[in-house]
């Protein structure tokens, strides 16, 4: 069975030492993210994000279904993750990890919980309709930070996404193929991003964004700051490890803002540019919906 | 190029004046090759094919990731957990864990025998490699009973991952002549500014790269790296030796 690489006790030291001297073994700096690159796919809705290494494809997918019994007024989001022995030997399949748990949980806490999509527009017939949107996360390749690129992939899924477009007529559900009526975006309201900071040092004095797996196998903890460009912060997250001063918590959530906000502006251009690589002749003002006609 | 090292895909039919023929010494297959009786070589990969008309061999030379071992290989090792006569190290990921004998050091006794922590690294050969088997480790020289410089690594360094195929080329008596691989040079030379350095290169993939400097390390590990992953020719390796110098210091 193939085993966890686990760093050796050379680049432990090393990774350490060379970070007291401000140095990483990629060459960046400390607060630097690996090139970032972001593409979507033909279908509406999948977003393939790449950190360096690390290779996060999210794919958004609707359907109709039965909405909850006690939440009869709310669509239904779901988001799935799945870490796969392709991604890192350390992986198995059917047998979630601590790692696969975490990310699971702060991408809910991110995005779900905290109001990104508008659930209530999902709902089509109160208490027997509604939109069931579910994301799958799925991790390529691991080389560290799966979080901040799980988180992107998500966010940018979701905005890219189209639903189906549909109509309500003396009671009668119709739901349009693509062919009859272009699709509709989703009611999207703010866009959350992850930063996730990593501390190294004794006392968690040093610390780091955009740790390499290396890198998170030797940290005394990390911090995962979830907030939109507007500054709001949706969680802090900072799971057991050393504890860190209150003051280093402070400048790292605004060294992130800086940070979201350059996610922001790159998922902005990206979306702006598949929306002019798809609007072939100029049609797609005409489609859409909310035009007046 | 194309003469001295023709190109072959696996199940192709070998040019029979390709392979070398010694009047004494009998024909050598490495890795890559597979002897069908009674008398065709047929290739198992595909890559070039390299012949050594002196030593009567011949190989296929091609770049994978998952090292396989095999006898004499000199390899990174690094250390698991260590039983009553044994250390278990493991190799790479994939591969099943291989075992070091205490006693496989120099000059190594029941009482002299050196303590090594899990997780430490050896610079080990590979002894024994059978199929089905677990492979074994040695420190030392069977018949001279010296080390010739394996043993564990201690000392300020770092490991950095390569393809296989890169840490051959690392690994010959000329790299810059028949590997096209200059880039050490470049950094120990006047390139690199005259940089202190130490290597340890296994063929499982992976280099160690120690100095007292860590700015060095990390230069020396990225050049590795960058050369291996950008596929560069020497003057790619010259430009970015430059570029890493420029930008470190």
């Amino acid at each position: 069975m193939p085993r966890d690489a686990e760093p050796s006790l050379n680049e432990k030291q090393f990774v350490i030492t060379a970070l007291q001297e401000n140095l990483r073994l990629d060459g960046r700096e400390l607060d630097q993210y690996r090139p970032l690159e972001l593409s979507f796919g033909d279908q509406y809705g999948a977003a393939d994000v790449q950190l360096g290494k690390t290779r996060v494809l999210a794919k958004a997918t609707a359907e109709v279904t039965v909405p909850y019994t006690d939440r009869p007024l709310d669509g239904i989001f779901t988001i799935a993750t799945e870490l796969s022995p392709m991604a890192s030997p350390a992986f198995e399949v059917h047998r979630p990890t601590e790692t696969e748990v975490l990310l699971s949980r702060l991408l809910e806490k991110t995005v779900r919980r905290s109001g990104a999509l508008d659930t209530e527009s999902l709902c089509l017939v109160a208490g027997q309709k509604c939109w069931s949107v579910r994301v799958d996360v799925h991790v390529l390749s691991h080389d560290g930070n799966l979080i901040d690129a799980s988180c992107l992939a998500v966010v940018a899924a979701l905005r890219h996404f189209r639903k189906p477009d549909t109509s309500m007529d003396a009671g009668v559900l119709s739901v349009y193929t693509p062919a009859e009526r272009e699709p509709v975006p989703l009611s999207w309201l703010h866009s959350p991003f992850c930063v996730t900071w990593s501390f190294f040092g004794e006392e968690g004095e040093i610390a780091v964004l955009d740790a390499t797996w290396l890198e998170e196998q030797v940290r005394v903890g990390s911090c995962t700051v979830s907030l939109n460009k507007h500054g709001e912060i949706c969680q802090i997250a900072k799971l057991g490890g050393t504890p860190v001063d209150a003051v280093s918590l402070l400048q790292c959530t605004s060294v992130a803002l800086t940070k979201v906000k350059e996610f922001s502006g790159l998922l902005d251009r990206k979306l702006a540019e598949d929306l002019k690589r798809r609007d072939k002749g100029g049609f797609m003002s005409e489609l859409r919906a909310e035009n007046d006609r | 190029m194309s003469n001295d090292r023709p190109l072959v895909l696996p199940g192709e039919t070998i040019d029979l004046s390709l392979i070398p023929s010694h009047p004494k010494n009998p024909l050598r297959l490495g890795p890559g090759l597979r002897h069908i009786p009674p008398s065709d070589i047929v290739p198992t990969a595909a890559g070039e094919l390299i012949t050594n008309p002196v030593k009567n061999s011949m190989w296929v030379e091609y770049n994978s990731n998952r090292y396989i071992p095999s006898q004499n290989d000199i390899i990174l090792a690094q250390i698991l957990r260590s039983t009553s006569d044994f250390y278990l190290c493991s190799l790479a990921p994939h591969t099943p864990p291989a075992t070091l004998p205490h006693l496989a050091f120099e000059g190594a006794t029941k009482k002299t025998r050196p303590v090594l922590l899990p997780g430490q690294l050896v610079y080990a050969r590979v002894s024994l490699a059978n199929a089905h088997m677990d492979p074994e480790l040695e420190c030392v020289h069977a018949s001279t009973g010296k080390a010739d410089g394996l043993g564990p690594i201690t000392g300020t360094g770092c490991i950095f991952d390569v393809s296989l195929g890169f840490a051959r080329r690392l690994l010959m008596a000329r790299p810059a002549q028949d590997g096209g691989l200059a880039v050490l040079e470049m950094l120990g030379g006047e390139e690199g500014g005259g940089m202190a350095f130490e290597t340890a290169v296994g063929r499982n993939g992976r280099v160690w790269v120690g100095s007292a400097s860590a700015r060095t390390v990390v230069v020396v590990g990225r050049a590795l790296q960058e050369t291996d992953r950008g596929r560069l020719g020497v003057e790619g390796q010259r430009r970015l030796v430059k570029k890493l110098v420029r930008e470190m210091s």
